[in-house]
């Protein structure tokens, strides 16, 4: 405790340099802080996805039409607990850059077993009673400022019968969806049945089904026990959980972690550089002052901790500081990508990388301070 | 010219000394360096990717779709189809046949070799392979899709990327059984495409219009006058872009990230380099101060001081930038990525240097301004009083 002020004495004794340094090293942590993090952080998203729901989709992809007559075959799978149509579009909301995902299901049952959303029971009941009601996300709620009972107006390249491509529906409620993964944030739920009644072509087919497993540990065999009862059959299926998905969709940033890893060296490599010459420079300052500590009873080792500590202390606390503006960057990029968040690993990472870049670039000049022959050190004032 | 001389005497002086304040000199060196490397390399990517998606456009193609369309969702008729072919300014056949060709989309995936990772990329019907197959693209292996079969050519780098596209692979597409029939090489795209007739599989998927038209015409300016005739004709609900435009509009979201993402990063390198290059500096002024004192005590103008000291702070960057725009072509250049689906090799071309010098250029200007100033502002009595 009492080396405290000493050291603090000893970090303050040229404040110029000492700040540049500081800024230099909380600087390339908050670079490595954002890059690691997002790195870090997707996989912990996709891994915090739902494993337990089910998406059943056509065997080569996810966007063909499959027919709605497989659901009642899904259903009778044992261990499905809930399964739901799905039909997905693109619509757009006066301008074609406003673009929301509509969710088209049917409102059966325990329906919301096999999603994301969290709805509340007053505006669900609400949904369901009325076939041309919507849900909306509260992020599309707020950003076109849209309140239950509205009348909200889609365009969409679906033709209806009668020839229009814009849909109208009755906002009902808003809902969240706690989906990782990336995508629009804007998203409306409405009626399969109110959809598929009015579409020009492609009635009686969907997207996917959406279904949920009565036990989580089932998740596997029920995907499997699907495919296999559609194999050799014109509507092969491929049936995913929501946790592969995510995975399919993050992997495509995948081939950008090699880059991420040379980046985030290069920065480490520049940054050790200069603070092993600063660090060798300001011990080299510092000679007489260091002679005289031992003059009057310091310990080799205590001079060595001496600096040690310093540069800890300086590096250490620049790291913290780096971080903590990384962090800030996450709720920006939490927009892109659903649920990421600066995860803990990476800090505790950050922090200890802080640590060993002060203990290598202190290291050569504390041991010298430490093997510093007092007589010869103050002769040469 | 006594600022001149006064000048050039500091900067000789300034560069003759740096060989004893090694570290210092290396710290600018080895940041400035990292610096270029990291910004010219992540460049090169948005370089790769933009010389790549345009390196295969000819000048007098040109991209029709349905009015307003967006993704791949234009929707147009046959009916327009066969009003279009009427047009002028397109490019004939001997035969007197336009060079038109109807071309649907319809998605399809592919698992990565090795790692078996599941990618999407578009399925292209074309109702006229020969005009996809224009040189410089060619067949390499087997030959055409027949129209009317279930059958498919795939771009060489469709068999390297991904795994079931040998020849005689066959493949599953909406319930029926296709095969590989064909390899291309498109140019120098890396992309996977794979072609088939639009016909057939218009037919398996029950669509009657086709995502969009690719027209030749008989030179690029014709594109006005083909583009009149179009926008005059009340039947046709359809835009027309050169291919280039087409090109350029596809990727400009993909490069505009790219170029955000690389400039981001610089910057804060850029920035955490020249706080170290500032402090490099200030120890080199300070190690200087009895000297500089007796040159201002013998007459030598602050000016002169300061422009000397930033000059020497500029050189000492330049090593950094020439070093780390070599570094970038050495590791990275020429390397196949495919970040977002995209397959492309990068491309460290001059004018990136040119940026990475640029950018290191100006650190060198801000970094060295403060240690300038104090150099110019050394106290002469007391730094010689000084031991």
């Amino acid at each position: 405790m009492k080396y405290l002020p000493l050291i603090w004495s000893g970090i303050w004794r040229k404040p110029g340099r000492t700040i540049l340094i500081f800024l230099q090293v909380a600087v390339a942590f908050v670079l490595f802080g954002v890059l690691q993090g997002l790195r870090t952080g997707v996989q912990h998203a996709v891994d915090a996805a739902r494993a337990d729901l089910l998406i059943v989709h056509t065997r080569e992809n996810f966007f063909s039409p499959l027919p709605l007559g497989l659901l009642e075959q899904i259903r009778s799978v044992p261990g499905v607990k809930v399964v739901v149509p799905v039909e997905l579009f693109i619509g757009w909301y006066q301008k074609p850059e406003e673009a929301t995902i509509v969710v088209a299901v049917s409102p059966e049952g325990d329906w919301t077993d096999a999603f994301t959303f969290n709805i509340s029971p007053q505006h669900l009941a609400a949904f369901n009673a009325n076939r041309t009601a919507a849900l909306v996300t509260e992020f599309a709620a707020e950003k076109y400022h849209w309140k239950i009972g509205d009348h909200i107006p889609l365009m969409s390249n679906t033709k209806q019968k009668n020839g229009s491509t814009t849909w109208t529906s009755d906002v009902a409620g808003t809902f969240t969806d706690s989906d990782v993964g990336v995508g629009l944030r804007s998203k409306i739920i409405m009626h399969y049945a109110y959809y598929d009644e009015a579409r020009a072509s492609g009635t009686g087919t969907v997207n996917h089904f959406n279904l949920a497993v009565t036990d989580d540990n089932l998740a596997v065999t029920v995907a499997d026990a699907i495919d296999r009862r559609f194999a050799n059959s014109s509507h092969e299926t491929k049936t995913e959980s929501l946790r592969e998905l995510a995975q399919t969709q993050v992997q495509r940033i995948g081939d950008l972690d090699f880059l991420i890893r040379a980046v985030v060296s290069a920065v480490l490599a520049a940054l050790l550089f200069a603070t092993a010459t600063m660090m060798m420079q300001s011990v080299r300052e510092r000679t007489p002052e260091l002679a005289v500590l031992k003059t009057i009873g310091f310990t080799d080792r205590a001079v060595f901790l001496l600096i040690l500590a310093e540069a800890i202390v300086v590096c250490v606390a620049a790291a913290a500081c780096g971080l903590a503006l990384a962090t800030l960057v996450f709720p920006l990029a939490a927009r892109f990508v659903v649920g990421l968040a600066m995860p803990n690993a990476t800090v505790a990472l950050g922090l200890a990388l802080g640590a060993t870049l002060a203990v290598v670039s202190a290291a050569i000049p504390a041991i010298r301070a430490a093997r510093l022959r007092v007589v010869s050190a103050l002769a040469a004032r | 010219m006594n600022f001149f001389r006064q000048f050039l005497a500091l900067l000789r002086m300034n560069l003759g000394g740096e060989g004893a304040r090694l570290g210092s000199v290396l710290t600018i060196i080895v940041g400035v360096t990292c610096t270029v490397a990291v910004l010219v390399s992540m460049l090169a990517m948005g370089t790769g990717a933009h010389s790549q998606a345009v390196g295969d456009v000819h000048d007098d193609e040109v991209v029709v779709q349905a009015k307003g369309s967006r993704f791949t969702e234009s929707d147009i008729t046959r009916d327009e189809m066969v009003t279009l072919r009427d047009l002028p300014g397109i490019a004939r056949d001997k035969d007197g046949e336009p060079h038109v060709a109807g071309i649907v989309l319809v998605p399809f995936e592919g698992h990565r070799r090795g790692t078996g990772r599941r990618v999407f990329f578009p399925l292209l019907g074309s109702s006229d392979a020969k005009f996809e197959l224009r040189p410089p693209a060619h067949l390499t292996e087997g030959r055409l899709f027949e129209p009317g079969l279930h059958e498919m050519i795939a771009t060489n780098a469709c068999v390297r990327q991904f795994d079931g596209f040998e020849l005689g692979a066959r493949r599953d597409v909406h319930g029926a059984q296709w095969t590989i029939v064909g390899h291309y090489d498109p140019g120098q795209s890396l992309q996977c495409i794979v072609l088939s007739d639009a016909a057939t599989l218009m037919s398996l998927f029950g669509r009657n219009g086709y995502n969009r038209i690719n027209v030749r015409l008989q030179a690029p300016s014709d594109f006005e006058t083909f583009n009149r005739a179009l926008e005059a004709n009340p039947s046709l609900k359809l835009e027309a872009k050169t291919a280039r435009e087409a090109t350029e509009a596809d990727f400009q979201q993909f490069n505009g990230l790219l170029n955000f993402v690389s400039y981001f990063i610089g910057s804060i390198m850029a920035i955490g380099a020249t706080f170290g290059a500032v402090n490099s500096l200030y120890s080199i002024v300070d190690a200087r101060r009895r000297e500089l004192a007796t040159l201002r005590a013998i007459g030598f103008g602050s000016g002169a001081i300061v422009a000397a000291t930033l000059l020497e702070s500029i050189l000492l960057a330049l090593p950094g930038a020439l070093l780390g725009a070599a570094l970038a072509w050495l590791l990275f250049h020429g390397m196949a990525v495919s970040p977002f689906g995209f397959n492309f090799r990068l491309d460290v071309t001059p004018r990136l240097v040119e940026i990475g010098i640029a950018w290191a250029l100006f650190m060198g200007l801000i970094g060295g301004l403060l240690p300038a100033l104090r150099a110019a502002r050394v106290p002469v009595t007391t730094a010689l009083r000084a031991t």
